[in-house]
């Protein structure tokens, strides 16, 4: 059945991606719920909430507020808060609540930015889409908004868009691509802060760590010529230990794409007989090989091992629970959006 | 982010009154900071006992949750094998369900589904809805009956509503009127009791289990002491239920509208006065006595060693604790410490306990949890030397303490007992260290 879900627990959905893609950067991000919402981000989804504090608030909604509409109400409580954080940017974020009663966020945007006179960003997820999604429209704005000016070309710059810990399982992961890339290096959003991004325009190269950065990198190329490429520079190192053990086999590869496609490259030179990167987000067509498949419901893994006949599946562990009749080898490669749980764990 | 966080003397709340509450500790008058320190109480599905995992109370019972797919995400917490993982289930929505609810047409068909899977038919299969079916007006009661015609189990709604969280019936009172719904009349037997509010079983040491067996009572139960489903339906047999969280006042309504079975509510007290008091007027109640001397004097003698070893220290209050943060903190103050601060949220019902607090400490300091300030709360704003609640905790890192918040539910002089054991036990590790 459509959406069910037996053996799994949802994905990280839509708004914990744009807060993980916003989260180091200064804002003061409102999420517009309840508070059961803010509680799965900043609780489950958003790691560095335990060791890092950032200006991530509910927007505390209530029955008549949502019956009512009082957006007036929402953006006095948005001034109050901005009156004692000063963030220089505010960000709204949709959830549910506003996908029901169809909040006009436009307006929302324009009533908040008149009164704090600090730019506010509007991303409308809805709480019923993947994580990627909610990153990739947060990362767009956040480049349309702030990386407008045209800076000199400095040669040995990489921009990197789309890491966040729901994709690298790492809160460290940042550093992690730095070291893995020569010249000067900014992980946009982990690491790189607003004025890196407002410098954007500066990259020689921008590279897309994952789905969830190739909007944002088609904006910038056309913005400013930026030239940018899929690639993930760093796999953890617990995977690519057990890459040698792959020589001859049929390989699946679970896990957000563009990881996918880099591993896959890796095994395929390690001798790996075929490899089949499959998905439950984001998969970008020109990265796709005849093989390899956009998953939707839960058993749609355990007929893709099936019929692609695998002898090993790299995936999060997560997902041995709908492979009880798997007979091959189980390769750990932790995803954050899928388990909520971090490589260091 | 330079700021100060907001607080207010005991004093002056004090002097404003209850009806006079300033903004900055009313969680629907400005934006929520849901910080590390909050997370467990701060969301109706987030940690702790969040109606998720009291919906699942009910013994052999599974849940199905309907819903988007941020409000069952954290659910992953409690997916590992031999855990609740195992009982949930999840119907998940897209964007057309939310809006014109054709999802509820799939439900029956999906608790079916849900049964097929088990080796064993559940005991009931609680349904999980959220904000979005508020929103919709879904009419569950019907959408259970239609499941139950199915799949031929019980089928109960679990309302985690958040946007009513202030309302007349927020979810966690929902909740426990839900866990108890599957109850049917029995003969009543005068020896039984029920004791409702926690998910989690009372203390085995509470001197509340010893009276009430004194008093005749041989039949003590509690949901989370139910191994089978058969034990719960014997809930059904109690002569009275003791109400301990005023969250399960609307449970035990309903137990008496349908059973016929009365309740007596008790407040979870740690002035120990205040607790004999409490005890007296419930043997009066219930038309015995009780003799609690031996109970008063144990938990009397724990808090004198204390002192004699600690002295009178500052103590930093918080309010994710098995406590009512504020006659905590004043029985502490009443017990001869300091209490410097108190993170808490202050209402009509517990403004008696603050007024009393201004008096005999007037410049404690009381806070919001909840208040978007305290992304300035700086690691020991205010001095302590002991803190008691993962909040306080959380604001003072390298300060000794005690969450306060096991599952071991603590109440009467048995709690007191304990806390001041947890206290001495954090402040001689802290020593050693």
């Amino acid at each position: 059945m459509k959406g069910f879900l037996k053996r799994l627990s949802p994905f990280a959905p839509d708004n914990s991606g744009v807060v993980s893609a916003l989260f180091e950067l200064g804002g003061l991000i409102a999420i517009c719920d309840a508070g059961g919402c803010t509680g799965n981000v900043c609780g489950f989804d958003e790691p560095r909430w335990f060791t890092m504090r950032s200006a991530v608030f509910s927007t505390g909604m209530r029955d008549m507020d949502a019956i009512l509409g009082r957006d007036n109400l929402l953006v006095d409580k948005i001034v109050s808060a901005q009156e004692s954080v000063q963030a220089p940017f505010i960000v709204l974020v949709g959830t549910p609540v506003p996908a029901v009663i169809a909040t006009d966020f436009k307006a929302l945007r324009r009533m908040t930015e008149k009164r704090t006179g600090v730019p506010v960003l509007t991303v409308e997820s809805t709480g019923v889409n993947g994580y990627d999604k909610g990153a990739s429209k947060a990362l767009e704005m956040l480049f349309d908004a702030f990386a407008v000016e045209k800076f000199a070309v400095e040669a040995d710059t990489t921009g990197v868009l789309g890491a966040t810990p729901l994709d690298f399982s790492s809160c460290r992961a940042g550093g992690y691509i730095t070291s893995a890339l020569p010249g000067k290096v900014n992980v946009y959003g982990m690491g790189a802060g607003l004025q890196e991004i407002k410098k954007a325009s500066a990259a020689a190269l921008n590279l897309v760590v994952s789905p969830a950065g190739i909007a944002a990198a088609v904006l910038l190329e056309k913005r400013f010529g930026t030239p940018w490429k899929m690639t993930c520079p760093w796999i953890p190192e617990s995977v690519t230990n057990e890459i040698p053990a792959a020589k001859g086999k049929r390989v699946i590869v679970l896990h957000q794409q563009i990881a996918g496609v880099s591993l896959r490259e890796l095994l395929l030179k390690a001798g790996a007989a075929d490899v089949a990167v499959a998905s439950y987000f984001m998969m970008e067509k020109s990265l796709m090989q005849i093989q390899d498949r956009l998953l939707k419901e839960e058993d749609d893994l355990s007929a893709m091992v099936r019929d692609f006949n695998a002898d090993i599946v790299i995936a999060d562990r997560n997902f041995k629970k709908v492979l009880p009749d798997f007979k091959g080898s189980f390769i750990d490669f932790p995803h954050f959006a899928v388990s909520g749980r971090l490589l260091d764990e | 982010m330079a700021g100060n966080y907001y607080y207010i003397t005991a004093e002056k709340l004090a002097e404003q009154g209850s009806k006079n509450i300033p903004d900055e500790l009313i969680g629907n008058k400005h934006l929520i900071y849901s910080s590390p320190a909050t997370l467990a109480f701060n969301s109706p599905g987030a940690q702790g006992f969040g109606v998720k995992r009291a919906g699942l109370a009910v013994p052999d019972s599974v849940m199905l949750l309907v819903a988007p797919r941020c409000c069952g995400r954290n659910t992953s917490a409690l997916a590992a094998p031999g855990n609740l993982g195992e009982r949930f289930f999840y119907l998940l929505l897209d964007d057309t369900d939310i809006v014109t609810g054709r999802h509820l047409v799939r439900i029956p068909e999906a608790v079916k589904e849900v049964c097929d899977s088990l080796p064993q038919k559940p005991s009931a299969v609680m349904i999980c809805i959220t904000c979005v079916d508020a929103l919709l007006g879904t009419d569950m009661e019907r959408v259970c009956r239609k499941c139950i015609e199915k799949a031929g189990v019980p089928v109960e709604p679990c309302y985690m509503y958040a946007l009513t969280r202030e309302g007349r019936l927020p979810p966690m009172v929902q909740v426990r009127k839900s866990v108890y719904s599957l109850l049917k009349p029995l003969p009543k037997r005068s020896d039984a009791v029920n004791i409702l509010g926690f998910f989690t079983a009372l203390s085995e040491e509470s001197e509340l289990r010893f009276l009430l067996k004194k008093a005749g009572v041989s039949k003590i139960r509690e949901l989370a002491l139910c191994g089978t489903f058969q034990e719960y339906l014997e809930m059904a047999e109690a002569n009275f239920n003791i109400v301990l969280n005023q969250e399960a006042r609307f449970a035990a309504a309903d137990l008496e509208k349908r059973l016929g079975i009365p309740s007596i509510e008790l407040v979870r007290l740690y002035q120990l006065d205040k607790i004999r008091h409490q005890y007296q007027l419930f043997a009066a109640a219930i038309g015995c006595e009780f003799d609690d001397e031996k109970y008063f004097k144990e938990a009397e003698n724990t808090l004198q060693d204390f002192i004699k070893r600690h002295g009178k220290l500052r103590i930093s209050v918080g309010e994710w604790l098995n406590a009512d943060p504020f006659e905590l903190a004043l029985a502490l103050l009443r017990y001869g410490f300091e209490v410097p601060e108190i993170f808490g949220t202050v209402g009509e019902g517990n403004f008696v306990w603050v007024k009393r607090i201004a008096q005999l400490s007037p410049e404690t300091r009381i806070s919001s949890n909840l208040s978007p300030t305290m992304l300035h709360y700086a690691d020991n704003t205010v001095p302590c030397d002991l803190c008691i609640g993962k909040d306080a905790r959380y604001y003072h890192p390298g300060v000794p303490g005690v969450d306060w918040n096991g599952e071991v539910q603590p109440f009467g002089y048995d709690g007191v007992k304990r806390l001041f054991t947890e206290l001495d036990a954090a402040l001689t590790a802290g020593k050693e260290s």
